[in-house]
């Protein structure tokens, strides 16, 4: 009468996600466009505008576009991925500073990447395992991102800059440049 | 000393080594689920005409999707009985329609869970409870059915805490949050009624909370009185994240009947909570809520760098800022005890305004 059957698995399966390999980095920083997208995050374009005036002050960027998601929780939509990789040559969005936000800033790095425009995602460091987990998601699990020091949304102007000081090597980094 | 009992036979360490496997795979909520095999399964597929591999609610950015056949394996690992997976499935259609779980509300700090509400015949069918202890624990269908849904955020979608799932605190209704809404002892159209189903149809409503809390009065029946305490519950500032609030507020029968009795109906109610919801511009600044972000709409201080003005500031009293956005941002259900006057403040999460499309019928279950 005792009949054994296997247990059943719970879990969901993703579709496959695409490739993990980063869209080639130009040469030089040299009259680039770089596109500045905003979470809708407070503070998002206080930082984007920071790391942005640091580029400016350090190379010979060109001009600087800046956008704004509709929604902060969820990855960028489809038309505006579209326009900015149309018209950008770079990508810098921030900030993810919350649960939702962390992991879509990163999947838009990753969408960015893989839509040929490089990019860097800004998320603050209490969402290091989120961002990592989205990363996962989207089949990108090696992914770099910029971590700045929690928090973000409660900062004056000059705790900001500070904190754009302090990850302006890592951004340099990311985007191939000299410190 | 134990005591052997008459009842079934059973191989502990067997049932032991099973549950220990599925907590050993992180597929539960920390408690221990019930083995499902293909066998158990079918009798939960049996009770719904629906196709196996229909996808009941999608998550793109999580690139998971819930299917008909998920929500029965996890309904049955939360301990449901198979005639209650209509009301799961149900569930999911309504947690489909909601605005919030869809964009990423189950990975957020604020920490919100889904409750669902069941009106309509299915409540007696299967032995949802109502009344005395509605919250509370000590019913299966209540508990099993809430527990589903947990399990396939889990299980189907990857939320796990600390993963994924960012919850700051997160809220005790996260193990599992149905509730019934006691049709027989309220005085106005149970919920799915006023949207616009039969009183035989049975119907899931979900929606995204929050805070529980509870709204004593048991020495006035007032209504003008009942509505303002329920009013400063909700206007209450420490609640405060968005420009405006919203709240699901679960009358206990005997505060519905003193607002019955006085000729309020639902609509009455509600438009009086809205007019008493208020907070002045001072007692917002006092806690640096006087101001909202740019595009969040978040509450937030004057000085901070992104701030801009409500709503309320533009208008002719800008030192009054009105908690909810109208009248509609408010949902009232009938739950719990005929035996004192308390009913709870349920905050829900998203600017509601309109009546809530995130309502489902739930299949074969009419009167």
């Amino acid at each position: 009468m005792t009949v054994r059957e296997k247990l059943l698995n719970p879990t969901g399966s993703g579709k496959d996600t695409g490739s993990g390999s980063l869209a080639p980095w130009p040469a030089s920083l040299r009259g680039l466009t770089v596109g500045l997208l905003g979470t809708t995050k407070p503070n998002a374009e206080v930082l984007l505008a920071e790391i942005a005036a640091e580029l400016k002050d350090r190379y010979d960027i060109g001009e600087l576009r800046p956008y704004t998601k509709d929604y902060f929780g969820t990855p960028v939509k489809a038309d505006l991925l579209d326009q900015i990789a149309a018209d950008c040559d770079l990508v810098i969005t921030a900030v993810g500073d919350c649960g939702s936000c962390s992991a879509a800033t990163v999947a838009d790095g990753i969408l960015f990447e893989r839509a040929g425009v490089p990019a860097v995602s800004v998320v603050s460091d209490s969402f290091l395992l989120p961002a990592r987990a989205m990363a996962r998601i989207q089949g990108f699990p090696g992914f770099e991102f910029i971590a700045v020091r929690h928090p973000v949304a409660s900062l004056g102007a000059t705790e900001l800059r500070e904190r754009v000081q302090d990850v302006l090597p890592d951004v340099l980094r990311i985007i191939g440049a000299a410190a | 000393m134990s005591i052997a009992i008459d009842g079934p036979l059973a191989d502990a360490a067997e049932i032991r080594a099973a549950m220990e496997f599925y907590a050993g795979q992180g597929w539960t909520d920390g408690l221990p689920v019930v083995p499902v095999t293909e066998s158990s399964l079918s009798e939960f597929l049996a009770a719904t005409s629906r196709d196996p591999e229909e996808v009941l609610f999608a998550v793109p950015h999580l690139n998971r999707e819930c299917t008909v056949r998920l929500a029965a394996i996890n309904a049955a690992m939360a301990g449901c009985r198979p005639e209650y997976f209509p009301v799961v499935v149900a569930a999911w259609e309504a947690i489909a329609r909601e605005p919030y779980p869809k964009r990423g509300i189950w990975q957020s700090t604020t920490g919100t869970a889904p409750l669902l509400i069941v009106n309509g015949p299915v409540r007696g069918q299967i032995g949802l409870n109502s009344q005395g202890n509605v919250f509370g624990s000590g019913f299966r269908a209540n508990a099993t059915i809430g527990r589903a849904i947990r399990l396939a955020c889990i299980s189907v979608f990857g939320l796990h805490p600390h993963q994924p799932d960012q919850a700051a605190q997160g809220t005790l209704a996260k193990y599992s949050a149905c509730i019934a809404e006691n049709e027989e002892e309220s005085p106005w159209a149970p919920l799915h009624v006023e949207y616009g189903l039969d009183p035989a149809d049975s119907a899931v409503t979900a929606l995204v909370i929050r805070s529980c809390v509870h709204m004593e009065s048991r020495h006035t029946r007032a209504p003008e009185q009942l509505a303002l305490g329920l009013a400063n519950t909700i206007r209450r500032t420490g609640a405060l994240i968005h420009e405006t609030s919203s709240a699901l507020v679960v009358l206990g029968p005997e505060h519905a009947q003193a607002f019955a009795e006085a000729g309020w109906g639902k609509g009455d109610v509600r438009q009086a909570i809205d007019d008493r919801a208020v907070n002045s511009r001072a007692e917002l600044a006092a806690v640096g809520k006087e101001a909202i972000s740019r595009h969040t709409r978040w509450r937030v201080p004057a000085s901070h760098p992104d701030a801009i003005g409500d709503r309320a500031s533009q208008g002719d009293t800008p030192d009054r800022v009105p908690a909810l956005i109208s009248p509609t941002a408010i949902l009232i259900a009938v739950a719990g005890a005929r035996n004192a006057d308390v009913s709870t403040v349920i905050e829900t999460f998203g600017v509601r305004g309109d009546a809530p499309s995130s309502i489902a019928r739930v299949e074969g279950a009419g009167g």
